[in-house]
């Protein structure tokens, strides 16, 4: 009796530990799975997608989803062409990607980052990062074709920083993503960026190295691109970025209103841009306004509207041009609520308005142009799909994003080689929206929903996903390198949110953590 | 391990009552700021900054939820293996299958809002749970003592 007993008991610890096992193993195993190494190159993540277009023969790797490992070895991986004979080619690094290092820059600046607590003009004070002292940075200001050298320094900012030029098509080696175009800037060090500034419009830049963390404590600023002819008399163009210090909500680091002074019948030009992780709508009381560019690209033909919001994407730009009354009332641009620019001839004394009802829609917006490429002859079709499932994300447990099925860092890497013309569709199923954000490139929207945009091109470098929504976007693949596209929702993007666009033959030396501790999300 | 067990258990209804102060702190703490002036809208929803205090709420929220309780309700089901507690497995089972749908209407509340009230109903029946979860032994204990005695005299 005793001998049954202790067997049953025996027995039973037996049924709980095979039990437990049962439960756990699986967990542990997909947890220590998803760690991921003290350093790798983003080269290595995921597998890769042609999307339908030819792969480097022979395929040096596994094509579709569904493979064993989601970190491949440096010699599976895309690193370089393997020709005939099986010898693996040497790829073009990005660091040869640069502008034309025999030309003298037209624009300076020496940005100095530093960590230290900072006063908003109205007393606030914030434990933040500042750029020569400021937060935001000063404005860089620069006319179509000049090129901009910027030096960066970082006089004592832990962790490194770097800076990405938000919608400016660089060359790769100036992207300032750290671990993928650079290492980061250490305290002490620095870094020179140059690129020409090869198209007018609304830009902005900000630290690409713990992005999430660095952007919101103030390591950004504006980047504004002027045409080469002089504006016409009577016009006034004002930067409106927008960000949150803190949870308060300020334009060109002011709480409350900015003021600037306009003349009856002039012409105003606010750069309206959002660098914060979520969008907001901007409106204008007190006059109608014309939406006259999105994300640094001119809209062909826009008309009139009143009543209207505009929903500015997180990381995207919309520049609202308003002329002044001819009887002096002063003209509020609203930017996510009360506040905003307030444009005044005789008085500053504008009512704020509601947000109206109505938002325009860019699908529809403006007048048709040729693209200059036909998308419907395109060299790769790429799904980008959002999602949302239970994992481990480099061991955490959590609800992560997933990009086509697949959790960070198994995800794809976009394929191309250059002059492709490229299709994207980009759809979301996560239960939230996503502005997604291509580097290096202008896309142009094809289709919403299977609805086809009908206005002006409608070229975006930060395009709002909202969830069920599904997006056609086109772009050709003219500016090689490897480029991140990922959700400018910047904590998503440290949540797992992030694939690369990688052309072919071409390479980083550059690998995430590693002695620079690069971490770009 | 029973005690283990007991205290996992308790733990969760703890947590779920947690859950639904800290929401409440967050949502009080979000009117009483927007009755004063505050604006909100998706940048300052996404904004990971503090435009008022009770944010944390919020943030509290969605780490408890989807990382520490799903964890806790785990681990209550490995110990409910060892705790002989009659029915224990059954129970334990019920609360981390609860745990998930608790998590999946949550997320899906974000897109329809309707999953969002099934969530706050959903506690109820967790808290519930858990609670039974962790009395499942009550009136058990005399046979759980008596099993070591059968053993000797046998």
């Amino acid at each position: 009796m005793k001998d049954t007993h202790r067997r049953g008991a025996r027995l039973r610890l037996a049924v709980a530990g095979a039990a437990t096992v049962a439960v756990l193993g699986p967990l542990v195993w997909l947890w220590q799975d998803s760690l991921m190494p003290a350093a790798y190159s983003v080269m290595d993540m995921g597998y890769a997608d042609y999307g339908g277009g030819p792969s480097p023969s022979p395929p040096s790797h596994a094509t579709g989803p569904g493979h064993g490992s989601h970190l491949t070895t440096a010699a599976q991986g895309h690193r370089g062409h393997t020709d005939d004979t099986g010898r693996t080619t040497a790829a073009r690094s990005v660091t040869s990607l640069v502008a034309d290092p025999n030309r003298t820059a037209d624009v300076t600046v020496t940005l100095v980052a530093r960590a230290q607590r900072f006063r908003l003009p109205t007393g606030r004070s914030v434990d933040g990062y500042t750029l020569n002292g400021a937060s935001p940075g000063p404005a860089v200001h620069a006319t179509v074709g000049q090129l901009v050298q910027v030096r960066l320094v970082n006089e004592s900012v832990p962790g490194g920083i770097t800076l990405h030029w938000h919608g400016v098509d660089v060359p790769n080696a100036e992207d300032g993503v750290a671990g993928v175009t650079q290492d980061a800037v250490g305290t002490g060090k620095s870094h020179v960026y140059r690129f020409v500034a090869n198209q007018a419009g609304t830009f902005w830049y900000h630290s690409h190295q713990v992005s999430h963390e660095q952007v919101r404590r103030g390591l950004l600023g504006p980047l504004v691109v002027t045409p080469a002819r002089r504006p016409p008399a009577g016009t006034v163009d004002v930067v409106a970025l927008l960000h949150l210090y803190d949870g308060a909500r300020t334009v060109n680091g002011r709480e409350g209103d900015v003021r600037v002074a306009a003349r009856p019948g002039d012409r105003v030009r606010v750069r309206v841009i959002n660098t914060e992780n979520g969008e907001t709508p901007a409106w204008v009381g007190g006059a109608p306004f014309r939406l006259v560019a999105v994300d640094g690209t001119d809209v062909n033909e826009p008309s009139p509207v009143r009543d209207t919001a505009v929903m500015v994407t997180a990381g995207g730009r919309a520049d609202i041009e308003v002329t002044m009354p001819e009887d002096g009332s002063p003209v509020r641009v609203h930017i996510g609520g009360p506040g905003g620019v307030v444009l005044g001839s005789r008085s500053y004394d504008a009512p704020a308005a509601p947000r109206p009802a109505r938002t325009l829609d860019l699908l529809s917006y403006g007048a048709p142009e040729p693209i200059g490429f036909d998308p419907e002859r395109a060299d790769r079709r790429f799904t980008y799909e959002i999602g949302r499932r239970p994992g481990f994300l480099d061991g955490t447990p959590g609800v992560w994003w997933t990009v086509n099925g697949h959790l960070f860092p198994d995800v794809p890497m976009f394929m191309v080689a250059e002059h492709d013309v490229v299709r994207m569709r980009v759809s979301n199923h996560s239960g939230e929206s996503h502005p997604m954000h291509l580097h290096g490139h202008h896309a142009v929207v094809l289709s919403r929903n299977g609805v086809r945009a009908t206005g002006s091109p409608w070229w975006t470098d930060s395009l709002e996903v909202g969830n069920g929504e599904s997006y056609d976007i086109a772009f050709v693949a003219d500016n090689p390198g490897v480029w991140m596209d990922h959700c400018h929702n910047l904590p998503h993007a440290a949540e797992g949110l992030v694939a690369h666009l990688m052309y072919e033959g071409v390479g980083t030396p550059f690998t995430v953590g590693g002695e620079a501790a690069n971490e770009p999300e | 391990m029973r005690v283990v067990y007991k205290v996992l258990a308790y733990l969760v209804a703890v947590e779920v009552a947690v859950q639904a102060a800290v929401m409440v702190f967050g949502d009080a703490g979000l009117g009483k700021w927007v009755g004063q002036g505050g604006v909100l809208d998706k940048s300052v929803l996404e904004s990971e900054g503090s435009p008022f205090p009770e944010v944390i709420g919020f943030m509290a929220h969605g780490i408890n939820g989807m990382m520490v309780i799903p964890v806790i309700a785990l681990l209550l089901l490995v110990s409910s293996f060892f705790a002989r507690v009659p029915g224990a497995v059954k129970a334990a089972g019920l609360v981390l299958l609860l745990v998930a749908v608790q998590v999946t209407l949550g997320l899906s509340g974000h897109d329809i809002p309707a999953l969002g009230a099934l969530h706050g109903l959903n506690a109820l029946l967790l808290f519930s749970s858990a609670l039974y979860a962790a009395r499942r032994d009550r009136g058990v204990a005399v046979p759980a003592q008596a099993e070591p005695r059968l053993g000797t005299a046998g």
